[in-house]
């Protein structure tokens, strides 16, 4: 039993904070609600440059190799941060979906393009409604109930989407199929085989929604962060107001939320890289209680701030958007509690692991 | 990260399974707060005790089996799940017995240690007075020197487990000088007594149960010899506070206990159509995981798991009000069906966000010495 991080997982995660801080401070993501450049703009270099991009893609691809434990703190730096692009589905969704055997081997050759920051790629599953950025996204790849596709955007025909957070673009797709046969978009060599893609795309949510759940964790401890920095400062009534009991409760509130949402992610990160039978199970777990955490961090937040938290002067907003956006991201509350309540009450029972 | 337990950390709780399958009484023992209850729950004590069981994590010598803070954890989970009686001598294993290690000479630790992990001496705790709650430091029950011992006056309240047990501890003022507000946690001392110690009165009081849980105690120049003062006179504060730690920590409520409720709780879900009550046992039981999980990160870290300090605070606020969350929605699951064991689970379970120094408490301090917040 050693549930603690090495060495190297933690300076990885260092590597990924010190290079954000750098490269997507504020003004940054804030650029991002109206330049679709800056959603592929010096953080995503700064990110491919650490490698953190490539983490997930094979050594003989040009990446890492890197399994989830490897990435999960450095995740909850991306979520600190609030990064915009879509890393997640870049970094983490494709490189699963690519290394399939069921796919051709040219569709490999997107694999070293992801670790250099060349090839930014959308990804939804069937579960989801919407493709996130796909306007600057090279490759789309959409699984239907009929099958998988993988396309060019120039194909899709996208209908741009209300999102929470306007760093974060949505698009619905449409040209897939006419509702028997997909058309236009290529799939993978057995065009009609949507049973056999189904595991690997639910492989690639699972692996997603745990990168989220770190992410909602990692927004949740810079919420927290920067209230405890603000009550310390703001004074009313002659006194800074995080002196009152009924601010510094609801933020102990906060830190108690997150304090016990952050090992399951973790947990649901060894789940993932052990490929343990409840894995699908506790990464739901992991997204359900980060969500959480990071939805009371968010509230908590904006009400300790007050009035200047509800404008967008300050750049609270950018991480209470960003929360409200991730938490239906990669399966929404409504779809995880589904399989917990199937993995816990239906069947044979709830399993430990460990 | 290795998520797995070792070759002898498995055999370790078959053994634990296998002991608590054939000596767990199969009718679960009258109420620790019955005379009757509480000679049962000794003997239970003693059952346990002679299988090693009592104070795993102790050394040998004293009683226990040496063994580390994951075996204990396991040796938790196993004993909750087998359905064992409640532990009738938890305030001296899990609490006192820390304190002693720490600050106890080798002959306190030779005279107590030994006698408590059998049993023979079941401790009480007296830390609150009627006017020191929550604000434990205002207390005023006092210690005078007499000769080479001390003589103790005033009264303690709440005392858990006094109205039956054998020996107490607690704080008293040894320094009446310090009684000001700047100067009230010096000159505290730590003091160990027997209970029927000449000029201690025990006055048991009933409880929202309807038993005799804690009592109030009336010192009126009990004498204690200088032997029975743990850690420096006038250190008492900084010794009680290592009590505290381990009791809103790890040792007084380990994970075992909760994953035991959940995994009831989950059962009576099972049999639920109400979707709402099966989300609120299906969270329930994620969040015993969670404390579980939170437990083997802190456990897998000596160096924090050692002194939890502030930390602790966050977890006993967790354990409580999840140990209270679980029992509503029993509860409410059962609705007017026959309670059976949640009712009392749940009387428990009340009592959870107020002693061990209250949530508000605890929040306070996570607030400000965990955040950083001004006082």
């Amino acid at each position: 039993m050693e549930f603690a991080f090495t060495d190297d997982q933690r300076l990885l995660a260092e590597a990924v904070r010190d290079a954000l801080a750098k490269s997507c401070p504020p003004d940054v993501v804030r650029t991002a609600r109206t330049d679709p450049e800056a959603r592929r703009g010096p953080a995503w270099r700064a990110l491919a440059e650490i490698g953190l991009l490539g983490a997930h893609v094979p050594e003989e691809h040009g990446g890492l190799g890197l399994t989830p434990v490897d990435t999960v703190l450095a995740y909850e730096e991306i979520g600190r941060a609030a990064v915009p692009g879509p890393v997640v589905e870049t970094a983490v969704a494709a490189p699963v979906i690519l290394c399939s055997d069921r796919l051709l081997d040219e569709d490999r050759d997107w694999l070293p393009k992801i670790a250099t920051g060349e090839a930014a790629i959308s990804v939804r599953t069937d579960d989801m409604p919407y493709l996130l950025d796909a306007d600057l996204a090279d490759l789309l790849v959409v699984q239907y109930a009929i099958g998988a596709a993988l396309t060019g955007p120039d194909d899709a025909e996208l209908t741009p989407r209300a999102s929470a957070d306007p760093t974060r673009r949505l698009f619905s797709d449409h040209l897939g199929h006419d509702g028997e046969t997909l058309v236009c978009w290529r799939v993978g060599p057995e065009p009609h085989d949507p049973e056999g893609m189904r595991p690997v795309f639910a492989r690639a949510f699972d692996h997603a929604a745990l990168a989220v759940a770190a992410q909602l964790a990692g927004a949740a401890r810079r919420l927290l962060d920067d209230s405890v920095a603000y009550a310390k400062q703001r004074h009313q009534f002659g006194r800074p107001i995080g002196s009152f009991q009924a601010v510094k409760h609801q933020l102990a509130d906060v830190a108690i939320a997150i304090e016990f949402a952050a090992p399951m992610v973790y947990r649901a990160a060894a789940a993932l890289t052990e490929e343990v039978p409840t894995a699908s199970r506790d990464v739901s777990a992991a997204k359900v209680m980060a969500g959480d955490a990071a939805h009371r961090a968010a509230r908590t937040a904006l009400q300790v701030h007050g009035a200047i938290g509800y404008t967008e002067e300050l750049d609270l907003h950018l991480w209470l958007n960003r929360v409200w956006a991730l938490r239906p991201a990669w399966g929404d509350d409504r779809l995880h509690r589904a399989r917990l309540r199937a993995a816990l009450l239906d069947g044979k029972g709830a399993v430990r692991w460990p | 990260m290795d998520l797995s337990f070792s070759a002898a950390q498995r055999e370790f709780r078959a053994e634990v399974r296998d002991w608590l399958t054939t000596h767990v009484p199969a009718e679960p023992l009258p109420s620790m707060d019955t005379v009757d209850g509480f000679a049962r729950h000794r003997e239970w004590e003693r059952t346990l005790a002679g299988a090693r069981l009592s104070a795993v994590s102790w050394p040998e010598e004293y009683g226990g089996r040496g063994a580390g803070l994951i075996e204990w954890l396991i040796f938790e989970e196993e004993y909750w799940r087998s359905g064992a009686p409640g532990r009738v001598s938890q305030n001296g294993i899990f609490l006192l017995a820390p304190t002693l290690m720490a600050y106890g000479t080798e002959e306190q630790r030779r005279r107590f240690l030994p006698r408590m992990a059998r049993a023979d001496d079941i401790w009480a705790q007296a830390w609150s007075e009627p006017e020191a709650g929550s604000d434990l430091a205002a207390l005023r029950a006092t210690a005078t020197p007499d000769g080479d011992g001390w003589r103790l006056a005033g009264q303690k309240t709440w005392s858990s487990r006094a109205a039956y047990a054998d020996w107490g501890f607690g704080l008293f003022r040894s320094d009446p000088a310090t009684e000001s507000d700047k100067g009230r946690h010096r000159g505290l001392t730590y003091f160990l007594f027997p209970l029927d110690a000449p000029g201690l009165t025990v006055r048991p009081i009933a409880q929202l149960g309807g038993e005799p849980g804690f009592a109030e105690l009336f010192f009126d120049g009990v004498y204690v010899s200088a032997d029975q003062v743990l850690g420096a006179v006038g250190a008492g504060w900084q010794v009680a506070m290592a009590t505290t730690s381990s009791e809103r920590g790890l040792t007084l409520r380990s994970p075992g206990r909760f994953m035991a409720t959940a995994d009831r709780l989950l059962d009576l879900a099972r049999g639920s159509d109400d979707q709402a009550l099966r989300d609120h046992a299906v969270r329930a039981w994620l969040d015993a995981e969670a404390y579980r999980l939170h437990t083997f990160h802190v456990a897998t870290r000596p160096a924090d798991g050692a002194e939890l300090g502030a930390r602790s605070s966050l977890m006993k606020v967790f354990w409580s009000e999840l140990d209270l969350r679980m029992h509503e929605t029993a509860l409410d699951l059962l609705g007017p069906a026959e309670p059976g064991p949640w009712r009392e689970g749940f009387l428990f379970a009340l009592a959870g966000p107020i002693y061990a120094g209250t949530n508000e408490i605890q929040r306070n301090i996570i607030a400000e010495r965990v955040l950083g917040l001004p006082r």
